[in-house]
Order: structure tokens, then C-alpha cells, then sequence
């Protein structure tokens, strides 16, 4: 065993100094890595300031401030919520990271969305919880204003719950940009697409924000979580229908007209033939849109929503704290990096299983 | 001698290379209206028409109701606010048609400096990944698994808050010779000219057009040669020599302006400032990583047996890269590279978070002036779907002309 692992060392010494130029390339890169690699430890061990320490040594240290964590974690994850009542945004929040870790894993296991009306039915239920539980105002919870959504809850809110309701909505456009036999569905849908594609998603946050509510007849209040929330959905069903048509169209026609000439009506043909088909192959590259649409979900701080890299700006803008950005977004970076790596992995897991 | 070995262009190795190529679908050309449209499309379509129109109804009733009558008049009207920097002469008291126009260029500007910084990285960090150096391979994979899964507005945050802590003040600006950094901007020196400066432009301009002019004609005729190696040499004399002639000929002066620390910021010079160049490094990063992955896998794609084959038949590594691997490569790479750009371009309105004045933060801050969200909004999101369109016709058309010259 060691004997092996000794032969792979050195044969991968040899290879990085086969040549000039990979040894070239291998020197460069090994100092690269080692500086940056010294100055993480700098920071994360050798200056770092740890929890049991007093808050004011942090101002003469170099290294991460530990009791800055201690003190503001609380406030990154849930921001200006009433503080007694954080319990709710916290169960919110575990609510939608259980049942998308269940919902994802379900995915990668195979098979086209196993009992998907049942999934489907628990995912409402908990998107209507979800809002009940943060807004109150009902069953004797106190009511909190929306503004108070800070946070990893609105994060989660809004990139999970948009994802979920612009998946069918990508897939009704997606085939209505297919239909050949309806000409002006098949343009409308196209245009759209092609639309909401060509434009920066920050314009239609604004569209969102500020266009929505004239739109809605005289009075009618809507509160900006929810046009942000209206505005993803619209943005992300457009790159959703693109990953949806890309399926469709590496489907054999033969599918189709078979379905059909077995008597199926097209609704039936399209929900039992076409779209479990269509959407297995096209899996990998929804996964990836989704890891884009969840990523970009911090760009609703420009709008006004404190997200979870809003509350972390605000965490260090106490003058007290003010030397201590990084710390915040290392918190928040380390998040986005563990959730989306297993989104990755999920979409690697979903790959292999298309290919094979 | 042109090598192309047509057999093998399909994508081999899937999994690299399928998660990148699946969102270029071809544009599948509508289908033609006339012939007997279906009661239900045209349900369907009068549906949304009614929508829109009930939308439309109400936008005019909110807006009556608030006192603002909707067009666009504003346009011409006083902006009264400054922008952080821009290319052409601005003042508040400019329209604010001026300052979309100062937005829109800086956004074009910060693009275009944007897409060669993140290629450039990109092709880098992609030769690296599939090159001879197993350390090089994981340092690339690293950086490319750490910016895929991180958002590009924490990049640009973090970046900012360490470019604007980490860099001096203005007063101990670091200076390399005549370069100053600080953490406001950097100075740097520039060339002004004198009067009639347009000559030796003019000059190098014809010289240009002259060898474009050639290169087309020689492009029609039957013998398709690229331009020999002499004639090069001329030309990139005739472009040095040309306009330094006509410059000493007609007696056009060049200046240097030189930044100088006058009370509390740099006067004379150029200068870009920290925000902009906080942008320019996330989008290059973040982008750069997205673009080695293009790069990766369209290297990847090409199997071996194709350089195998070169070499059988006796080419140079050179003429390996030159004339069989890069013209497969890149048309392979051309349509996620375009998908790539336009992303970027659309990411450049994220320098609304740290107040870089692109197209993007110039319109909501006359929103927010003269409440227009809805002309304001058509307006800025045209000029970023005419940005995209453009670029996408220009890779199209550079597309077309890769795979008929492989098909001739």
C-alpha cells in the first residue's frame, strides 16, 4: 500500500519535471498555490484571534476575528427579524434545505421524478408554510413586516421558491416555442424567451420592483419580496425553457407520433411519452441553470432585499467592527461554496446516469 | 498547404464538453403564419394581447393618479446629477439623453476591457488544465471549482473591501514611476495631441485599409493565400513609418501628460478608478473560469488521432497547433465562447453595487429621479438586448465563415 502510494508520488514528480515546460508550469503553479495556501493559514491560525479572546484584540491582530463571528453569526443568518421570534425564520429555513436535499437526492437516485404528486403536493404545502410562519399575522403568530425578511430565509425563499415555480413555467414555454402547428404561440414564446434572455437580470429585478405595481389596478399593494419573487420566476422559466427545448428536440419524432397513433391526446402524450423523456435528458443542464439562478439570487440587494450577502454587509458597518469584512463574507462565501457544490455533485451524478 | 482532416469533428469526450454545449440549440426558424391559423393560437395570442393591454390600462390610470404623464420628453430634460467617470464630456447640467449616452458607452467600455482580461485568463487557465504539469492541472481545477460555486456579487464585494483597505490613501500612493495606485483610483500617464493629430491618424487609418481591402480581394480570387511574410513586413512598416512622416511633416505636437498629487487627489493624467477595476478583476475571474472550462473541453473534444496524424504526415508541433488542432477547436468553442460574452456583457450591470456609473446604475438612478420605470426600463433593457445582439451576429458570422472554409 505505502510502496504504491511512494510509486504514484514520485511518477507524478516525474511527469510534473518531464519537461521544461511542465516543469516550468508545475514551479509557477507550486508557488502559487503555497502563497496563497501561507497566507490562508496566516489568517485562519497563526493571527487569528479565537472565541475565548477578548473582542479588542482583534483590532491589533491580522488573522481572522473569531469573536466577531461569535457575536454577529446570528445577525448574518437572520438579520433585523425581531430577535425572540428567530425561531421561526430558522425552522423556515431547515424546512427548505431538508426538502431540497430530499427532492435533489430523489432526482440523482434516477427515474423520471419518482411519485412527483406527491412531491409536488408536500413542496406547495411548505411554500404556503413558509410564508405563513415568516409573515404571521394568523394563528396567534405575531405579525413581521416583510421588510424584516433578512437574511438566510429570503435567500432561500426566493431562490428555492422561484426555481420551483419557474420550472413549469419554463416547460409550458418551452413547449409552446416547439408547437410547428401554432404559429403565433410558437413566435410569442420565442420572443419572450429570447427576451428575458438578451437582458441583464438586475433590469428585470427593476421591472420587477418598479413597473410590476403600476401595472396592477389602483390600490393594490404588493410588497417587494413578492415582485422580486414574481420577477425571478418570470426571469429564470426563460433559461428553464431553453435547457427544456434542448431536450425536446433530441427527441426522436418517432415518440411522438407513436404516442399519438396509440390514440393519446396530445396533453397525454406530452405528460406520459414526451416530457419524461424530454426532461430526463435535459436534467443536467437544468441543474446547471439552477445553480446559476441561485447564485445570482444575491443580486436582489441591489432592490432593497437584505439577503444573506446584504446582512453580512451590514454586519460590519458598526464602527466597532468595521475591519472585519472579510470574516463576514468568508461566512457567507463558505455557504454558497457547500451548497453549490452539492448541487454540482447532484448534477455530475445526474450526467453519468444520462450517459450511461 | 491548408491541413483539415475532416472525418472526426464530433465531441468525444461527452462529459466534459456536454454541460457547455447543450444550451447552444440552434435557432429553429418559426413556422410560417398564414396558411390556417388554429382558433386556439389565435385564443392564445389575444389572451396575451389582453393582458398587455389591461397592463397597459392600469400603468396609465397609476400614473394619472400620481400627477406623471407618461413619454419620453424627459430625455431632454436636466439630468442634475454626476457620474463617477465617463468617456465623453458630461456635466449635470447635461440631458439626461447625454447621461444614458455617457452610461452606455461606459458600460461598452468596461465590456470590451472585460471580455479580453476574462479571455485571456480563460484560454490560460484552459491550456494549463490540459497541459503536461500535473500541479498546474489541480491548481486549475481549483480555481475553476472555486469561482463556479461562488456568486460573482460576493467576488466583487469581497475584492472591493480589500482593494479599498489593502491600497494606501492618496497621499502614499504606490508609484511605479509614473503610475499611482491608491485605493480611490489609478493614475497613469497619457499622450495628448496637438492639433492636426487627425494626419497621422488618417495615415495609419488608409494603411489599414489598404491591406483589408487587399486581403478581401486576394479572399475572391480562385488562390486562397493568407499574405506572405514580406508583404507583412511592409505593411506593419507602413503603419509605423507612415504616420510618424505625416506627424513630423506637418508639425503635430505630442504631449504626456503626467498625474501630480495637487491637495487631495491626482490632477493631469489618466485614470481609472478602483471600482472599475475591482469590476474588471471579478469578471475576469469569474468569467475566466467559465471560459477554461470552454476552453478545456473543446481541447478535449479533439481526438488524439489527430495530431497523431499531423505528425505522420510530417508537420511541426507548430503546424499541428496552426493548421489542424485550432481550427477545429475553435469552431468548436465559438458558440459557448459567444454564450460566455454575452453573459458578461449582461454582468457588467452588477457595477450598480459598488457605483461605477455603466448604463445599469445611470438608469436607476433616473428612476429614482423622475419616477419613468417603465420608459427607463424599455430604454435600458433595448440598448443591453441591441449590445447582445450585436456581438452574437458578429461570432455568427465569424461561425459561418470557419465551417464553410472546413467545407470547401
Amino acid at each position: 500500500m505505502a510502496a504504491r502510494a511512494g510509486n504514484r508520488i514520485t511518477s507524478t514528480v516525474r511527469e510534473a519535471f518531464a519537461s521544461p515546460l511542465a516543469a516550468f508550469l508545475s514551479v509557477i503553479s507550486a508557488v502559487a498555490a503555497l502563497a496563497l495556501f501561507w497566507s490562508a493559514v496566516n489568517w485562519l491560525v497563526v493571527g487569528a484571534v479565537w472565541p475565548w479572546q477578548a473582542p479588542d484584540v482583534c483590532r491589533t491582530s491580522s488573522g481572522i476575528c473569531w469573536p466577531f463571528l461569535v457575536e454577529k453569526t446570528r445577525f448574518i443568518l437572520f438579520g433585523t427579524y425581531p430577535f425572540a421570534l428567530q425561531y421561526r425564520p430558522a425552522i423556515v429555513s431547515l424546512m427548505l434545505i431538508v426538502l431540497s436535499v430530499v427532492t435533489c437526492r430523489r432526482l440523482a437516485a434516477g427515474g423520471p421524478a419518482p411519485d412527483a404528486r406527491g412531491l409536488a403536493l408536500v413542496w406547495f404545502a411548505v411554500i404556503v408554510v413558509a410564508f405563513v410562519l415568516m409573515g404571521g399575522g394568523v394563528f396567534g403568530l405575531a405579525e413581521v413586516d416583510p421588510v424584516r425578511w433578512n437574511g438566510l430565509p429570503i435567500l432561500l425563499m426566493l431562490s428555492i421558491v422561484a426555481v420551483v415555480l419557474a420550472a413549469p413555467l419554463g416547460i409550458l414555454l418551452a413547449l409552446a416555442r416547439v408547437q410547428a402547428g401554432y404559429p403565433l404561440l410558437a413566435r410569442l414564446s420565442a420572443a419572450y424567451i429570447e427576451t428575458a434572455r438578451g437582458v441583464p437580470m438586475l433590469t428585470v429585478l427593476f421591472v420587477g420592483i418598479f413597473v410590476l405595481p403600476l401595472t396592477l389596478p389602483e390600490g393594490t399593494k404588493v410588497s417587494p419580496v413578492t415582485a422580486t419573487l414574481v420577477a425571478l420566476i418570470f426571469f429564470h422559466a426563460a433559461y428553464f425553457a431553453e435547457d427544456v427545448r434542448g431536450g425536446l428536440l433530441g427527441l426522436p419524432v418517432g415518440q411522438g407520433e407513436a404516442a399519438r397513433a396509440l390514440g393519446l391526446s396530445y396533453w397525454q402524450a406530452t405528460r406520459l411519452v414526451i416530457l419524461p423523456q424530454a426532461l430526463r435528458r435535459s436534467l443536467p443542464s437544468l441543474v446547471n441553470s439552477t445553480i446559476g439562478a441561485y447564485k445570482d439570487t444575491s443580486l436582489v440587494v441591489v432592490v432593497g432585499i437584505h439577503d444573506l450577502t446584504a446582512t453580512a454587509r451590514m454586519s460590519f458597518g458598526d464602527p466597532v467592527w468595521r475591519n472585519n469584512a472579510l470574516e463576514a463574507y468568508a461566512l457567507v462565501g463558505l455557504w454558497f461554496f457547500l451548497s453549490c457544490g452539492f448541487l454540482s455533485a447532484i448534477g455530475r451524478k445526474l450526467h453519468k446516469s444520462a450517459r450511461s | 498547404m491548408r491541413f483539415t482532416i475532416r472525418k472526426c469533428t464530433c465531441i468525444q469526450d461527452a462529459s466534459v464538453t456536454q454541460v457547455y454545449m447543450l444550451p447552444m440549440i440552434p435557432p429553429s426558424a418559426p413556422p410560417p403564419i398564414g396558411t390556417h391559423l388554429r382558433t386556439a393560437d389565435i385564443a392564445v395570442a389575444g389572451l396575451v394581447l389582453g393582458i398587455v393591454v389591461l397592463a397597459m390600462w392600469n400603468i396609465l390610470a397609476n400614473m394619472s393618479a400620481a400627477g406623471i404623464s407618461p413619454g419620453f420628453d424627459f430625455l431632454w430634460q436636466e439630468a442634475g446629477f454626476d457620474v463617477s467617470e465617463a468617456l465623453i464630456p458630461y456635466q449635470p447640467s447635461d440631458s439626461y439623453a447625454r447621461v444614458i449616452l455617457a452610461g452606455l458607452l461606459n458600460t461598452v467600455f468596461l465590456a470590451s476591457i472585460c471580455l479580453v482580461v476574462s479571455t485571456l485568463v480563460g484560454v490560460a487557465f484552459g491550456l494549463i488544465s490540459v497541459g503536461p504539469s500535473p500541479v498546474g492541472r489541480a491548481v486549475a481545477m481549483a480555481y475553476v471549482e472555486l469561482f463556479r460555486n461562488l456568486p460573482k456579487l460576493l467576488v466583487l464585494l469581497v475584492l472591493y473591501v480589500v482593494a479599498v483597505n489593502g491600497l494606501p490613501h492618496v497621499r502614499q500612493a504606490i508609484s511605479l514611476g509614473p503610475i499611482y495606485l491608491s485605493n480611490r483610483s489609478v493614475a497613469f500617464p497619457v499622450i495628448i495631441f496637438g492639433e492636426g493629430a487627425w494626419i497621422p491618424f488618417a495615415a495609419a487609418l488608409a494603411v489599414v485599409a489598404i491591406a483589408a481591402c487587399r486581403k478581401y480581394l486576394r479572399r475572391r480570387s480562385a488562390e486562397a493565400h493568407d499574405n506572405s511574410r514580406t508583404e507583412r513586413v511592409i505593411i506593419a512598416a507602413a503603419l509605423v513609418l507612415l504616420p510618424v512622416l505625416t506627424m513630423l511633416i506637418f508639425g503635430v505636437r505630442i504631449d504626456v501628460s503626467v498625474p501630480e498629487l495637487k491637495g487631495f487627489d491626482f490632477s493631469g493624467g489618466g485614470r481609472l478608478s478602483t471600482q472599475f477595476l475591482v469590476i474588471v478583476m471579478t469578471l475576469g475571474l469569474y468569467h475566466g473560469a467559465q471560459i477554461a472550462e470552454v476552453v478545456r473541453g473543446g481541447l478535449k473534444a479533439i481526438p488524439v488521432g489527430q495530431t497523431e496524424a499531423a505528425a505522420a504526415l510530417g508537420l511541426k508541433r507548430r503546424q499541428t497547433v496552426r493548421f489542424v488542432i485550432l481550427p477545429q477547436v475553435l469552431r468548436l468553442i465559438l458558440p459557448p465562447m459567444n454564450n460566455q460574452y454575452v453573459n458578461l456583457i449582461k454582468n457588467t450591470s452588477i457595477a450598480i453595487a459598488v457605483g461605477y456609473s455603466d448604463l445599469m446604475s445611470v438608469s436607476g438612478t433616473i428612476i429614482n429621479q423622475t419616477f419613468k420605470p417603465l420608459e427607463m426600463m424599455l430604454i435600458t433593457m433595448g440598448l443591453y438586448l441591441g449590445l447582445c445582439a450585436c456581438l452574437t451576429t458578429l461570432t455568427n458570422r465569424y461561425h459561418a465563415r470557419l465551417t464553410k472554409r472546413e467545407g470547401r
